[in-house]
């Protein structure tokens, strides 16, 4: 099971001092997290995508190349890039690019984008969101997989003769995760492929992603990648810990009562029943964890929300340190010892190129254990 | 036989309230003419006001909570809808404006509802047909073609009669008459049913129902 934390890359008032972060100061904020990260031992860092402010992250790849170059086995990700508004020959180029400055260290999570002026802006239209995400991704995955590629379609130039270069590391390209909140047609898309699901999680009722995760395990099953229990899932999650629950409650509250995704609704204590967000002691937060596998099943990647709603560095850099002293070594065993054996743990670039190479019938070369960080280690 | 959903929403905020009364009258008198026709008739009275802060919440967040997830499930899965709002400022009041903003746009087409509202005066009764009508109409309902209004006069004595009477009678024919035209509800469609398949998706095919 990989652990790890996402970010939107907000830049919000810390309602209890009135503070608003700078750009600088959020983007560099973003990077000691991910360095932070991997310090605690988690296994993942992934970004948003916005193109508007109050956001900052609009250059994923900069990022974490940057990252890349300052750790040695965290993975980068995101959260999520938008497949509808780039040009899927520039994310295949991006991120095989990245792929290669970071030893393999890199997946990608799919997302459609929610904001409709953020289309035109890139000369695309909301309304297309589903068929651009489905045109794209499945372009997407000819340019990083077929090295010379004719094609044509609907929402892009066409394309002669074009290899998109560099070729991903190895010939593999980076293993995709497809994340979507209510959309079934992700689910199926991501099934169709063979790919992970990222039900976001964090702003939902329970009920909600479990109906989305059955639909892609049965989808998952239906297009012969396996049984539906070997799906490959993630989830969000969104925690506050203290050593004592009510410090916890008390510090969390004012930065969730002014959040800007459901600030000045639910009071804390509803948002807390109808969704996972937990806020309270680190145990509260594995239990609350690991209860999440009895409605979506083995699950591979658990990805927390930790640095949002205003909340300054100095405590995130906390919550970390808790995470990855108290709470994540406890989450690695428990869901390794709960785990069948056919069930499988994340894909990495290690283990795509072991499979790719048993594939081709061939040994792998070279040590795969110095590239990607293994899962469930 | 099956029997009829009907849900009878009111938006009436005082306790007790007319616009309750009104939702009453007009579910008695629907229901008094698919029980004489022989049809079973379960009701489902909904008072907004009680779910006013998870109203507001949804709005906010994006997902209802349980049980306004339920009380939103009763109105689209029912066979008819009988929506009832107290006249604000000329317009339907904001909280069954709110309401009806979290129904999402295919799932009361051709469902028939019948329309009723309450006002301080009887020059608010257009209401119904300039702001409550238009409303149901984009959302694909059959509206039905009375519209019962009823102001503090008609309310005088205690009880309802007269001309409100007569009209509370005639749009509950009319709402028993149409949903008598339709098989039963089979409840409410399943946000998460997958309507199309990849093959379909990748070939440019309308993600929409199949």
């Amino acid at each position: 099971m990989q652990f790890g934390v996402f970010t939107v890359g907000d830049v919000t008032v810390d309602p209890t001092t009135g503070r608003e972060p700078t750009e600088a100061e959020r983007i560099k904020a973003m990077v000691t997290i991910a360095l932070k990260a991997e310090e605690v031992g988690l296994d993942v860092f992934a970004t948003g995508e916005h193109h508007n402010p109050p956001f900052v992250p609009s250059s994923p790849t900069t990022m974490l190349g940057y990252i890349a170059a300052r750790t040695e086995r965290l993975l980068l990700s995101t959260a999520t890039t938008l497949i509808t508004t780039n040009d899927p020959v520039k994310i295949a180029e991006d991120y095989a690019m990245l792929q290669h400055l970071a030893d393999g260290r890199v997946d990608l999570m799919m997302g459609r984008g929610n904001t409709g002026p953020v289309y035109p802006w890139f000369g695309q239209d909301i309304r297309n969101g589903i068929p651009l995400a489905i045109e794209n991704y499945d372009l997407l995955r000819r340019l990083w997989r077929e090295d010379v590629v004719d094609w044509k379609g609907r929402f892009r130039t066409p394309l002669q003769s074009f290899t998109s270069t560099p070729r991903p590391l190895d010939g593999v390209p980076p293993f995709v995760w497809h994340g979507s909140i209510r959309s079934p047609e992700i689910a199926e898309q991501a099934a169709y492929y063979g790919d992970g699901f990222f039900a976001n999680h964090i702003f939902w009722p329970a009920e909600h992603t479990r109906r989305m995760v059955e639909l892609y395990r049965q989808r998952f099953a239906h297009y012969g990648h396996g049984t539906a229990d070997q799906a490959i899932v993630g989830l969000g999650g969104q925690v506050f810990m203290r050593r004592n629950s009510q410090d916890a409650v008390r510090e969390f509250r004012p930065y969730f009562d002014n959040a800007p995704v459901y600030g000045h609704g639910p009071s804390l204590e509803e948002f807390t029943a109808q969704t996972p967000l937990t806020v309270g002691s680190p145990q509260q937060v594995i239990d609350r964890t690991l209860g999440f596998r009895e409605y979506v099943g083995d699950y591979q990647r658990q990805l927390f929300l930790l640095d949002h709603a205003g909340l300054p560095l100095k405590t995130v850099l906390e919550q970390l340190d808790i995470l990855g002293e108290e709470v994540v070594p406890v989450l690695r065993k428990e869901f390794e010892s709960l785990r069948p054996a056919h069930v499988p743990v994340a894909p990495t670039h290690a283990s795509l190129r072991a499979a790719q190479a048993a594939a081709d019938g061939e040994t792998p070369a070279g040590d795969l254990a110095g590239t990607g960080a293994e899962a469930g280690q | 036989m099956t029997a009829r959903t009907l849900a009878v929403v009111s938006a009436g905020l005082s306790q007790p309230s007319s616009t309750r009364l009104l939702a009453d009258q007009l579910a008695t008198a629907t229901r008094d003419e698919l029980v004489g026709g022989g049809d079973p008739v379960e009701l489902r009275p909904i008072d907004l006001r009680e779910h006013a802060h998870d109203i507001v919440n949804h709005l906010l967040t994006g997902f209802p909570s349980e049980p306004l997830r339920q009380v939103l499930a009763q109105v689209t899965g029912a066979d008819g809808l009988i929506a009832v709002t107290p006249i604000f400022n000329a317009s339907y009041s904001g909280l069954f404006k709110s309401f009806f903003d979290l129904v999402d746009a295919e799932t009361l087409g051709n469902r028939p509802v019948l329309i009723g509202a309450t006002g301080g005066t009887a020059r608010h009764s257009l209401a119904l047909e300039h702001a409550v009508r238009p409303m149901f109409t984009y959302l694909r309902a059959t509206v039905l073609p009375t519209a019962v209004f009823a102001a503090p006069e008609d309310w005088s004595g205690g009880t309802a009669e007269g001309a409100l009477r007569a009209r509370i009678g005639r749009a509950g024919r009319e709402l028993a008459d149409e949903i008598l035209r339709r098989p039963a509800a089979s409840g409410p469609a399943d946000p998460f049913a997958l309507t199309t398949n990849f093959e379909q998706l990748l070939r440019g095919g309308d993600p929409g129902p199949s």
